[in-house]
């Protein structure tokens, strides 16, 4: 069994938004600002023109995080929020049914309604698209044009992504709450 | 438009050819009770990609002109995923959002299906759908509302440079251009007088070529003018942002914008509109009075070194003089060029690829290459490179001779040095200044219809009005294009074309560091009645290639005599319009790459060849791929050595000096920025999500931003009352269009920004219908003195809260 993390250099980043459309068109997810799975987060500059601070204006790449301590299955009353052999965090909608705890309880706003299924839906690392037919990379790694995201598996030394995280400095994101994200930020 | 199709037939037509089999019903239902019209339905082609049997296609994108290869899957005769083709050292294994998206382009509902032909006014859009047939036989002999080839031709004796053929950029621009060469007109306009003219040309007649820079070795780059992070070209966006942020390149970013790039730069330079040339004047300033240039290259390679040194000089170019006119600061300016200097050559300042903005900007272009020749950075690792290309065999075309056909339609100046509205004729010509010129009947002989493809004036260029007025005085208008566009609605004969995603077009070579080949193979057959141009060329030329010859052998002496010499099916042979699409486009691009084993049959599957590619190409780890060994890269092809007929850097050029054009860039005060108070300069410029007018209607990157926004300073929107989102409309001498606000500090108090290609008022466009605010009914249409292309940042703009 894999264990799948994804790590990002976001510094590569510049928010084009093909890892947005690649996951859309992948994965056959609804149109509509707020039904994405992953985006690019960026918050608005400051400073006053034309004195502005550069770094305010960084871009980050998010989504859910495939925590070990995902704060979402937690909480799920039907048990529809799991965790996969593979460590990625899903949801069953056969038994989601909507009371929207798991999207409170996630400190990273990573999960959406999707309209046609009427429950909850979220990123699965393209298990059921790309992974199930046995391709080894996501639609938003695949396609990223300055190459931020490495995705692959944390449990095999000899992956690349092991290697990375063995060589450069990362961060995850609000790592003081303690749900151990499988996405790593490199510094 | 009429069309005597419904909405829902359309979707059934769809449903039967490209739903099988996806999960895409929903999605599509839902258009077919009344389509996108209605607020929160969506219309689109919902494509999860399945796990079953599928295959993959080799085809080239074409989103926008990059032409990034892309492996398009197939699944039961539906495209369900464009995904990048990493076997193409170009676009090395990415495919940007828009080529994502490709997938809803070929999907629109809104897609021209079938040939039509005008049964209302010009430009109401009333069409009625006819066979293929119909619709030649109406380009020959007319209607009743318009005239056809035939009567024009005989009106006119036989010049055929009564039509005008014009086209925007693609792979199939070629096919198009061959019907222009053999129909013998001499009026050929397209997009580069409102594009990149001034820019290749700068560099042309500066270095004898438009260089690329190789910003994968780069240590030190200045991006001014060029914005990578959001126009995004292949392979340099993805070779500097991995680059940057103290990573191997420091990235300096000139712009008066802060836009994407500049977030991801070390420093950028607010500059004022119009004023880089003053910036690169003192730079030189400091390079050449601090004795920080190369001398050896400069004493291989360059021609009129002491004079441009004496006028740079003695004019004074300090970085003092600069500060006041640019905005930037003199200690940045002497900063960045000992910077530049210490870096060389692996030092770019980057040539950057668009449209003009300033009157004075194919001087501006001249400055930065010789500012980048200076330092010794020409044909050199890391520096601007000239590369190597892999040839192409070139197939038979028809470029006939007519006697009666006249030459460009330009008008000398009375001076003799040019012509009246700029110095050199290109061969693409000045769109504006031939538009405006038509218009105001000065055309030195009459001009009265025009072959469109793939192109819309109505959109593109400045001063939408005259345009529009310019379409509806053209007597018979053919447009082939693929949606039903602004200037679509102006057409008499609408000839559909399918996307890039159903032909295979016109085998492509790709120099550079890394060379190679590239083909777009189809990856589906044409939807609906929709035909590639190679086909239309044909059926259109069978049928009006006889009929025409008849008349030219009326008016045509030439003709004539060699009719009575050679017999007439001989001499036709020489005037048959149909010899250039004899063949299939897989013919001719099989014969293109003749001469290189095995590589017709690598392009049919795998889309990219190069030699020794088997031996060469690897994937290094996930995100890297070799395509050469570092020591095969073409990094310098000729030791340094420009490109000129000379040899040599062209500081001095006396052939413009004659045409009234400074021979070397000066200053001059007229290019000074200023905004009468009350108003703002209007800016426009690109986006990483929109190509243009040609995406505008693309649902999935409407879904990404769904209208654009005018930019305004934070500070003066608040005084003027304009909150975020409020509705202003924008006015100028020549016209006014309405948008939303945007208050930000990323730009000037005295400037205001917005993308272009919004806007359309095609009724036809169910998402771009008056969606946002269309800049060219705003830019006034100023053209730049040497080329005739447009200036598009110098018109200054009122703003008003509705």
């Amino acid at each position: 069994m894999a264990r799948y993390g994804m790590a990002l250099d976001y510094k590569s980043c510049i928010n084009c938004k093909a890892c947005e459309v690649a996951c859309k068109e992948e994965n056959g997810i609804l149109m509509g600002a707020d039904k994405h799975r992953i985006w690019v987060g960026n918050g608005e500059i400051e400073g006053q023109y034309p004195l502005l601070d550069i770094t305010s204006n960084a871009f980050y790449p998010s989504q859910c995080q495939h925590c070990d301590e995902a704060p979402c299955e937690e909480v799920c009353p039907t048990h529809a929020t799991y965790y996969t052999e593979d460590g990625i965090v899903r949801v069953d909608p056969e038994k989601c049914i909507l009371c929207s705890y798991c999207m409170n309880a996630c400190p990273y706003d990573a999960r959406y309604v999707d309209d046609r299924t009427v429950t909850v839906d979220k990123c699965t690392f393209c298990a059921d698209t790309r992974l199930a037919r046995g391709e080894t990379t996501t639609a938003c790694q695949n396609t990223c044009p300055t190459k931020v995201r490495i995705f692959g598996d944390l449990d095999d030394p000899n992956s690349e992504i092991s290697e990375v995280l063995r060589t450069r400095e990362h961060f995850s994101l609000k790592a003081n709450l303690g749900t151990k994200p499988k996405l790593f930020y490199l510094t | 438009m009429e069309v005597e199709i419904s909405r829902r037939k359309f979707l059934q037509g769809t449903v039967a050819m490209s739903v099988v089999g996806a999960t895409a019903a929903t999605s599509l239902l839902s258009n077919e009770h009344g389509g996108g019209a209605k607020p929160g339905v969506v219309s689109f082609h919902n494509t999860k990609t399945g796990t079953g049997k599928s295959h993959d296609v080799a085809t080239l994108c074409e989103m926008c002109v990059n032409k990034c290869a892309a492996l398009a899957r197939v699944e039961n005769g539906v495209v369900t995923k464009l995904n990048p083709n990493p076997l193409f050292p170009k676009s090395k294994n990415m495919l940007c959002a828009r080529g994502n998206a490709g997938i809803q382009a070929l999907y629109d509902p809104d897609r021209l299906k079938y040939p039509m032909i005008r049964i209302g006014e010009k430009g109401e859009g009333k069409f009625k759908r006819v066979t293929w047939d119909e619709a030649y036989e109406a380009i020959l002999n007319g209607t009743d509302k318009f005239p056809g080839l035939s009567k024009i031709m005989d009106e006119e004796q036989d010049n055929r440079s009564t039509m005008l053929f014009c086209a925007g950029e693609g792979m199939a621009e070629h096919t198009f251009k061959q019907f222009y060469q053999a129909f013998g007109s001499a009026n050929w306009l397209n997009h580069a007088s409102i594009c990149l003219q001034t820019v290749t040309s700068g560099y042309g007649v500066t270095l004898g070529s438009y260089p690329q820079a190789d910003l994968d070795n780069a240590e030190y780059v200045i991006m001014a003018g060029a914005n990578r992070a959001e126009a995004i070209v292949t392979p340099d966006t993805m070779d500097i942002f991995k680059r940057t942020k103290r990573r191997g390149a420091k990235l300096i970013c000139v712009d008066p914008r802060f836009t994407n790039t500049a977030a991801k730069s070390d420093k950028w330079l607010a500059i004022k509109p119009g004023t880089d040339l003053a910036f690169v004047l003192a730079l030189t300033y400091v390079t050449l009075n601090e004795n920080l240039q190369d001398n050896d290259y400069i004493k291989k390679y360059f021609n009129g070194y002491e004079e441009y040194k004496k006028s740079v000089l003695d004019n004074k170019y300090t970085p003092e003089w600069a500060e006041p006119i640019t905005g930037i600061k003199a200690e940045d300016i002497y900063t960045i060029a000992r910077e530049f200097a210490a870096a060389a050559p692996k030092a770019v300042y980057y040539p950057g690829r668009r449209s003009t903005f300033a009157k004075n900007d194919f001087q501006l272009r001249r400055a930065m290459a010789i500012f980048q020749a200076l330092h010794g950075g020409i044909d050199t690792e890391g520096g601007l490179i000239f590369g190597s290309k892999l040839a192409l065999q070139p197939h038979e075309g028809l470029q006939p001779l007519y006697e009666k056909a006249q030459a460009r339609a330009v008008v000398k100046s009375t001076d003799g040095k040019g012509y009246d509205d700029c110095a050199v004729i290109s061969g693409g010509g000045s769109w504006i200044a031939w538009r405006n010129r038509f218009l105001e009947g000065k055309m030195p002989y009459k001009v009265r219809g025009m072959f469109c493809y793939k192109h819309n004036p109505m959109m593109n260029m400045p001063n939408s009005a005259k345009t529009a007025e310019m379409l509806k005085k053209m007597e018979l208008v053919v447009t082939i294009d693929t949606m039903p566009s602004d200037t679509v609605m102006y057409a008499d004969v609408v000839l559909p074309e399918c996307t890039y995603l159903e032909r295979t077009d016109p085998v492509k070579t790709f120099g550079g560091v890394e060379p190679s080949i590239a083909v777009r193979n189809k990856v589906i057959d044409p939807m609906f009645e929709t035909k590639p141009v190679m086909e239309i060329m044909k059926g259109l030329t069978t049928k009006i290639s006889k009929p025409l010859f008849e008349i030219s052998k009326k008016y045509d002496e030439e003709i004539q005599d060699a009719i009575e010499e050679d017999g007439e099916e001989e001499t036709y042979a020489e005037f048959d319009l149909t010899l250039p699409f004899r063949h299939t486009q897989e013919e001719l691009n099989h014969h293109a790459v003749a001469k290189y084993e095995g590589a017709a049959e690598q392009l049919h599957h795998h889309g990219i060849f190069y030699p020794k590619q088997d031996e060469y190409y690897k994937q290094l780890a996930i995100n890297k791929f070799q395509y050469y060994p570092e020591k095969k890269k073409y990094y310098s092809t000729r030791g340094g050595k420009p490109k000129t007929p000379s040899g040599k850097v062209e500081c001095n050029l006396a052939s413009f000096a004659s045409k009234g054009i400074d021979p070397m860039p000066v200053w001059r005060d007229e290019y000074a920025f200023s905004v009468p108070s009350g108003k703002f300069r209007l800016l426009t410029g690109r986006h990483a999500q929109f190509t243009q007018s040609g995406t505008s209607n693309n649902a999935m990157l409407r879904d990404l931003m769904p209208e654009n926004f005018i930019w305004i300073n934070k500070r003066v929107a608040d005084k003027k009352g304009i909150k975020f989102a409020d509705t202003v409309e924008v006015s100028s001498s020549v016209g006014k269009t309405q948008l939303k606000a945007y208050p930000t500090e990323k730009i000037a108090p005295d400037q205001v920004f917005f993308i272009h290609g919004f806007g359309e008022e095609s009724e036809e466009l169910t998402w771009a219908y008056k969606n946002g605010g269309n800049d060219n009914k705003v830019i006034e249409d100023n053209i730049e003195p040497v080329y005739g292309a447009a200036a598009m940042h110098e018109t200054n703009v009122e703003i008003r809260k509705v």
